[in-house]
């Protein structure tokens, strides 16, 4: 009798195991489910946008479909054999050793699925690699940490896009639609790694080296990435984000980045923004034809604050929609809504638009203005700048007052 | 019971726990070597509770009539150099106060082997009455530590005597003596390998000897100082090559051998024909204008395909310093290559703080003496 409900009470132990793996079983396959549904997704790798990214697609759609089968058809056979030959006190089965004939197939088999997956790789990974059509080179430099752009006033730059003087830009990558721009990456500080997973696929950015990435869109809109290799303090607000732009839109975009600089009006806040800018501002940031006191063009000195020896150009913030790294947004949640949702027609106007005073995210900006290193972690003690040799590694905290604030923000809204 | 086993773990624990009080001190509330200081005193300690639990492994607790006459109890007969070793270390620390930070590093290192082996020989002259095994003890926990870091230390002293020998002697001279030094050394191992019987005493002081003579010898040039041609190197900050003119001068021995970073550069700049054009990954066809990114090293490889020695220099911007009494002296900013052959070449690094814009005269990259041969360098 005793061994009867000993035999009893272990069969409901061993059902009560069962249904506590089986909920948890369902659970994480539901939560995967679940997250599969997300539909705003900017960083989704499965909605390619451009032909590079297509043909990334395309490749990892089949392998990953015949990954699962061959996965599936694993985990069933090990759950399978493991229920089947379970533990029930029965002897060892006879150890046999040495079957050419399965050990042949089972090793054809692997050989056979790997050079399927292996031809359609190598022949994507020079696809990809292909930059002898390249129409339009841009410049990208990563640093602690944020992402630098700058157009070449070099061959068909000019020819094609009427790029004559070099643009420098930071956080938005602004690119034609369909057309193959070749980005030469770098890095000032550490490795980075760029990505833009609706455009292509990643490349590390190596100080001293120059690494080649094709970037292509297929039709108007931004498109959001993130750096991908770790890289210090901040890593996690290291974004980018792609513009791409009709060609008129894009022809519109670059005389407006070309344009005179303009002075702000005398006895306006701007005008008085203008000159907390010069005594605070360039020391690190470059805002090109802003001129001192005397006259004399300003220039900014980055490489005596910063260890990357640069500091984003501020020349025409206000035409993109992001600052520090494109970790915030300069427009206010519902005008990025309404740049970001634009129909491919609309978009391009939009964008162009750029930010005016009522669309400004003051908050986050002025934040920033305030303290950047209580909003982005950047080793911004100055006490604790030794080993940098008392650079920086971004923006430290400046102690602006209210005041200075205010005009500073007036003087930016009109960098556009 | 505390015995002499888990005194050492139990003493290493506290200092452990006081060099963490002091690491937070010292680093103004730092946590991180103060926390890893912790975790090795809890693991220290934890040592020695199970030493004291296994009583050294020599006696039972409850074995009372042993524990006077036990092997862990009687007191340690050898003789120390230790205390001698500490008090040089504690002269090298206040000679490192007064003179130099190095010194005085070297004092801390030695001072911390000193009296850890103090601490060591010490507690293992009373593992046991017997003299052998109490050495035997040290050995096992010690050697681990004393053969590699002597091995290294021994070995660093080889190199640095070579390196002083090899940076002192002529550049014609080095291979030979190299050689001559080989040869003994092969002729010496080989007599010693074929001869039977040899003592260890015999083959330890041939290498005594050597390495005494080396040492000797590698002090004495490193006081004497380097070759020439390696100080007019250092006084022109080796690879910062100074000479931008159309002359040849010191530096520009041996230009064609010189070593060039050829890998990922940014730009490589030919000189043909009397005629200067770059190319670039990313661009196709000769440029005779390049974009070069701000702050950035930027690699430059310059080949010589034209008749005759040129050198590449590349202008970006100029400094201007006030000499006081309204007198100023502008100094071209250059990186520049040594002279090249024809079929030569040679790569410069530069780093552009400024954009080109900074400067009224622009930024290029010329040919000294090739009026005409010249590349705009644009920098955002």
């Amino acid at each position: 009798m005793k061994k009867m409900i000993d035999q009893f009470g272990e069969s409901m132990k061993t059902a009560r195991r069962w249904r506590n793996a089986s909920k948890a079983a369902i659970a994480v396959s539901a939560l995967s489910f679940v997250a599969s549904c997300g539909r705003d997704a900017p960083q989704d790798t499965w909605q390619p946008a451009g032909p590079n990214a297509e043909r990334i697609d395309n490749l990892q759609r089949p392998v990953f479909y015949v990954a699962g089968v061959v996965g599936v058809i694993v985990f069933a056979a090990v759950a399978w054999s493991m229920y089947r030959y379970r533990d029930r006190g029965q002897a060892i089965p006879e150890q046999t050793h040495g079957k050419p004939a399965v050990e042949i197939v089972l090793t054809v088999i692997p050989v056979l699925i790997l050079l399927g997956v292996a031809i359609p790789t190598a022949s994507t990974i020079f696809k990809l690699a292909e930059t002898s059509d390249t129409e339009m080179t841009i410049n990208v430099t990563g640093q602690q940490w944020w992402w630098e752009y700058d157009y070449p006033a070099v061959g068909s730059n000019i020819e094609q896009y009427g790029i004559t003087a070099p643009i420098v830009t930071a956080g938005q990558l602004v690119i034609p639609e369909n057309t193959k721009v070749l980005l030469r990456v770098t890095s000032r500080d550490v490795i980075h790694s760029y990505w833009i997973p609706k455009l292509n696929g990643k490349k590390d950015s190596v100080p001293g080296r120059v690494h080649l990435l094709r970037m292509e869109g297929s039709k108007p809109g931004i498109y959001a990435g993130q750096c991908t290799e770790f890289c210090g303090l901040s890593h996690a607000y290291m974004r980018m984000e792609a513009v791409v732009l009709s060609r008129a839109d894009y022809d519109k975009w670059v005389a407006n980045q070309l344009e005179e600089y303009t002075v702000p009006e005398i006895g306006t806040d701007a005008a008085a923004g203008e000159s907390v800018f010069i005594q605070q501002c360039s020391r690190c940031h470059q805002v090109n034809g802003l001129k001192n006191s005397d006259g004399s063009l300003n220039i900014a000195a980055p490489e005596q604050n910063l260890v990357s020896g640069a500091a984003p150009n501020l020349t025409n913030l206000m035409t993109r929609n992001t600052f520090a790294g494109a970790s915030w947004d300069l427009l206010t949640p519902e005008c990025r809504d309404n740049v970001w949702n634009a129909s491919s027609a609309d978009f391009g106007e939009r964008y162009l638009a750029g930010v005016s005073t009522e669309c400004l995210n003051q908050k986050d900006l002025r934040e920033w203005l305030r303290n950047a290193p209580a909003k982005k972690p950047m080793y911004a003690d100055p006490t604790k700048l030794a080993s940098t040799g008392g650079l920086y590694r971004g923006m430290p905290d400046l102690g602006l007052t209210e005041d200075q604030i205010n005009v500073i923000v007036a003087y930016l809204l009109e960098r556009k | 019971m505390i015995t002499t086993s888990s005194k050492l773990f139990y003493g290493l624990g506290a200092v452990s726990i006081a060099g963490s009080i002091v690491w937070i001190i010292a680093h103004d509330g730092g946590a991180l070597g103060a926390v890893a200081l912790v975790f090795i005193a809890i693991a220290l300690i934890f040592l020695g509770g199970i030493a004291s639990y296994v009583r050294d492994g020599h006696v039972l607790s409850t074995d009372t009539e042993q524990h006077d006459s036990a092997p862990a109890a009687q007191r340690g007969p050898s003789h120390s150099w230790f205390p001698l070793g500490t008090a040089l270390a504690l002269g090298m620390l206040v000679v490192g106060l007064v003179t130099s930070p190095g010194i005085f590093k070297v004092g801390v290192a030695l001072l911390l082997a000193m009296l850890g082996e103090w601490l060591i020989q010490n507690w293992s002259d009373r593992a046991s009455s017997d003299p052998s095994y109490n050495e035997r003890v040290r050995g096992w926990v010690v050697h681990p530590l004393e053969i590699p870091v002597g091995g290294a230390l021994l070995l660093g002293a080889i190199v640095l005597s070579f390196s002083r020998i090899f940076l002192a002697l002529s550049v014609e001279a080095g291979p030979i003596v190299f050689a001559i030094l080989g040869a003994l050394v092969l002729f010496f191992g080989s007599m010693l390998s074929i001869r039977r019987g040899t003592s260890t005493r015999v083959v330890g002081a041939v290498c005594g000897v050597a390495l005494l003579a080396l040492s000797v010898v590698g002090v004495a040039l490193a006081l004497n100082g380097e070759r020439e041609g390696l100080t007019i190197a250092a006084e022109e900050d080796h690879f910062a090559h100074r000479a931008c003119g159309e002359e040849a001068e010191e530096s520009d021995e041996d230009a064609v051998r010189a070593v060039s970073a050829k890998s990922s550069v940014a730009a490589t700049v030919t000189l043909k024909d009397g005629v200067l054009y770059a190319e670039m990954d990313g661009y196709s066809g000769p440029l005779t204008s390049i974009s070069l990114q701000r702050a950035w090293n930027s690699s430059i490889l310059f080949l010589n395909e034209d008749e005759g020695e040129h050198r590449m220099v590349v202008t970006y911007g100029k400094v201007v310093e006030s000499l006081g009494g309204g007198v100023e002296r502008e100094t071209l900013l250059q990186a520049c290559t040594s002279l090249v052959a024809k079929g030569g070449q040679q790569g410069v690094v530069v780093n552009i703080p400024k954009p080109s814009i900074s400067s009224t005269e622009g930024f290029s990259i010329t040919v000294p003496g090739l009026e005409g041969a010249s590349i705009e360098v644009m920098v955002p």
